[in-house]
This record gives structure tokens, sequence and C-alpha cells, in this order.
């Protein structure tokens, strides 16, 4: 019974939490392709979150191709120095966005010159913008080529349901039933 | 130029969003804008109710799987006015069965390949509920019409939404242009002003100023696979979707 005006017929005003909810959202994100520019061509959107070919560079993805991290890690050797066969686990933050996104990429970069196998504890997320999702595709491609194992673990609602909005569950093997897809 | 795209949405089902969709598309088309209505409803209420019932023409369903351009897929149901149907198959892209799993861009793709030629706006009518057709249309556009009555459930349902939209902002970092359309008012009730004002309070100038009366006329309609413009001209329920039709051009809103 909160916030009406007895005069009201409405007891119980269900949008309440629309003023109390926090303003907050990512600034500014990568635009997913195609969605700002798209007017110029068709084959710049084309199949981007198709690819499944890991033996292509990552230069001729067209859907990391505007990603300067990715570029960085496609100059990395592909032949990497000897590492640990043990595991090593990367937590992610609560809020992963922009501006975490290059702090995160140091850390998968210096684990994946560290070990073979890396779990990605992504339990803990809540928020997790396109660039990220971005960062960690382009992250367990690059895994894959060098023969190291990426997996993400008990990933939360909210990172399956942004991987699976964005068409990427399958590649980030997040997968999971359709149901519950809000 | 690219046309305004724009989902009619609501995952309550019968607020109108189809005849809000119809209506409004013709009340366009009859001011001169070239107006296209996507019916992404696998029910395609909103083919029926402009009168094209051949029910396994493919549509959007195509042009979602890759198989066809959306200019292919229009139809000239009216003067200045396209349809593009459901299609067959567009059930089996709700529930995931074609088109790869979890894909949500397959619309947006569709729609960003269309050259749009003269095109001024484009509606699409969303199905009731909130699975993968309309994270299409949610990926697709950059504007929303909700369609809302003006009852108690109808202000839960709008939370509901709100909540998703809202999750869709984030994950896909965009801002929403939403106008609220109250399409079925039933006057000389408290309840539906006190409802009105609710969403007033949330929603400021958000809400276009025309009211879209409850009548029997606008029931009766699409039976007949004709627009209001066409079932009874001059009507008072024509008038409020002209009225409409200028608040949506010009940004009238409440
Ligand atoms: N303003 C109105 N007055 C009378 N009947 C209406 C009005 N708007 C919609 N209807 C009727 O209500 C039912 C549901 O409307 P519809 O547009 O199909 O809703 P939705 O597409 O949201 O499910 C239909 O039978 C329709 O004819
Ligand atoms: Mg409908």
């Amino acid at each position: 019974m909160a916030e009406n005006d007895d005069a009201s017929l409405i007891g119980y005003d269900p949008l309440a939490w629309l003023q109390h909810a926090e303003a907050a959202r990512p600034a500014a994100s990568w635009p997913l392709p195609g969605t700002e520019a798209e007017a110029s061509s068709q084959d710049a959107n084309q199949e981007w979150v198709e690819q499944t070919d890991t033996s292509e560079q990552a230069d001729d993805d067209g859907w990391v191709n505007d990603d300067a991290t990715a570029h960085a890690w496609a100059a990395d050797d592909p032949a990497p120095a000897p590492t640990s066969q043990q595991s090593l686990s990367i937590s992610l933050a609560t809020v992963q966005n922009m501006q975490a996104v290059a702090q995160l990429y140091q850390r998968l970069l210096s684990a994946l010159n560290e070990t073979d196998h890396i779990d990605i504890d992504a339990s803990a997320v809540n928020q997790i913008d396109t660039s990220t999702l971005q960062l960690l595709l382009v992250f367990k491609r690059t895994a894959i080529k060098q023969n190291k194992r990426v997996s993400i673990d008990f990933p939360s609602e909210r990172f399956i349901e942004a991987a699976s909005l964005l068409g990427l569950s399958q590649l980030l093997a997040v997968d999971h039933a359709a149901a519950g897809f809000f | 130029m690219k046309p305004r795209i724009v989902a009619v949405l609501n995952q309550k089902g019968g607020v109108g969003k189809t005849t809000t969709c119809v209506n409004l598309a013709h009340a366009l088309a009859k001011l001169g804008k070239p107006v296209t209505v996507i019916d992404l409803d696998p029910q395609h209420h909103l083919a029926v109710a402009l009168g094209e019932v051949a029910v396994d023409r493919s549509g959007i369903d195509a042009v979602m799987l890759g198989e066809r351009s959306l200019q292919e897929q229009m139809l000239s149901v009216r003067p200045c006015l396209s349809l593009v149907v459901a299609g067959p198959r567009l059930q089996a892209i709700e529930q995931l069965s074609e088109g790869g799993s979890h894909r949500g861009d397959l619309l947006r793709r569709g729609l960003a390949a269309c050259p749009w030629l003269d095109q001024a706006v484009v509606l699409i009518d969303c199905p009731p509920s909130s699975g993968i057709l309309v994270a299409n249309a949610l990926f697709a556009v950059d504007e929303l019409l909700v369609p809302m009555t003006s009852d108690f459930m109808a202000l839960q349902g709008l939370s509901h939404l709100m909540g998703t939209l809202k999750k869709f902002e984030q994950v896909l970092a965009k801002n929403y242009r939403t106008t609220l359309v109250m399409s079925r008012y039933i006057s000389n009730r408290r309840l539906s002003e006190d409802v009105l004002t609710t969403i007033k309070k949330y929603f400021p100038n958000q809400v276009l100023r025309t009211l879209i009366r409850e009548t029997a006329l606008l029931a009766e309609c699409p039976s007949f696979g004709k627009t209001i413009f066409e079932y009874r001209p001059g009507c008072r329920s024509a008038q409020d979707f002209a009225s409409l039709a200028v608040d949506f051009i010009e940004g009238r809103v409440m």
C-alpha cells in the first residue's frame, strides 16, 4: 500500500520499484556490430556470432575485427612457452563492463601464459556487457588454438541470459534450456 | 533514409497490439506515409485483420532463416501499406527448433539488409510472450510502442515488461525510446482514470495523447479483414486512430 493517495482505486502500485531502480547503466559499450552504422554494408554484420572455425585467423573474422584486444591477442605467438598443467581459476567480478575489460584482458592473458587449463568462475556476475562477452569468446578461441582448455564455471543467471541474448551461449558453452530465457 | 522501426510490444495478450498495428498503420498510410507492418506473431492475427488469410505463405520466417530478403516478402495490401506475414515456420523459430540455438539477431539482420526505399515507418506486431521472437524484436529496434489497457492487471504486466526491458537495455547497452498508447480505454470509469494517472506518473511525456477508446466496432472489424477506416469510416474509433497517427508522427504526448 505504498505511495498512493487514498483517493486512488489502485491500492498497491506494481510500478513503484521503477522509482527506486538505480539509473546506473553501462555508459557506453561497444556497439553491437551493425546497430550503429547499419546502413553501410550488410557484410559487416554477417554471421557475427557464427564463427566457429578455430583454424582461421582472428583478423579474418569480421566479428572480432573491431576489437583492439583481439588483434593484440592474435598477434601473440601461437606457439606458447611451456606452461603448467595445473588449472588456474579466475573469478569474474559482479560488474563486468567496458571499464573492467582491459584489466580482465590482462588477467586472462597472463593466465594463458602460465597454464594449460583455465577455469573462469562466472557465478558472481550480475552485469556483463558485450565487450566482456566478446573478450571471453576471443579468449576461448585463442586458448583452443593453443590446445588449452578454458571452462566457464557456475555461470550466473545474468551471465547465461546475456550470452543467450547475444547468441553466444553455445560458443561459450554456457547453454541452458530455452525456458527461463527471461 | 532509414524508416522508424518500432516494435509494438506487450507480453500480455489482448491488450490491443494487433489492433493498434493494423489501424495505426492504415492511418499513417492514409496520411501518405509509406508503412510496412511485420507480423511477428505465429498466430498471424495481423495478416487476418488485414484480410490476408493464406496461412502457408512464407513471410518473416524465411527472412529470419536467411532464405529470403525482406523486400521479396512485402505484400502490398493497401495504398502505401505493405505487409510481411508471419509464415508457417515462425513458431519453430520461437521454439528454437530452427535458426540455431539462442539466435537473437535473426530479425535484426533481415532488417539491416533491407534498402527500405521510401518506407517511413515499420511496425512490428509482437507475439504475447517473452521468448526468442520478442528478443529478436528487441534486438532489432530502437523504438517501442506499448499498448496498455486501463485496468490493474495491465499495470502489473507493465511492471514485468519494464523489468525485461531494463535487462535488455543493460545487456545491449541501449536505451529504447518507449512510448505507450492507451489502446482499450474504457471511459467513464474511475479505475481507468486512476490507471492512467499512475502510468503518467512513471512515464511522463511518454503516453501518446489520444486515448483509443474501447468500442464494439473495433472488436468487429478484424473478422471482416478490414481496418476501422474501411469498416466504418468516420466513426469515433477511426477518428481516434487518425488522431493517434498524428501523435505518433509529431510526438504528441500527455
Ligand atoms: N479499443 C478496442 N475496443 C474494442 N475491442 C478492442 C480494442 N482493442 C482491441 N480490441 C479487441 O480485443 C481483442 C484483443 O486485441 P488484439 O489487438 O488482438 O490484442 P493483442 O494483439 O495485444 O493480443 C481483439 O478481439 C480486438 O478486436
Ligand atoms: Mg496480437
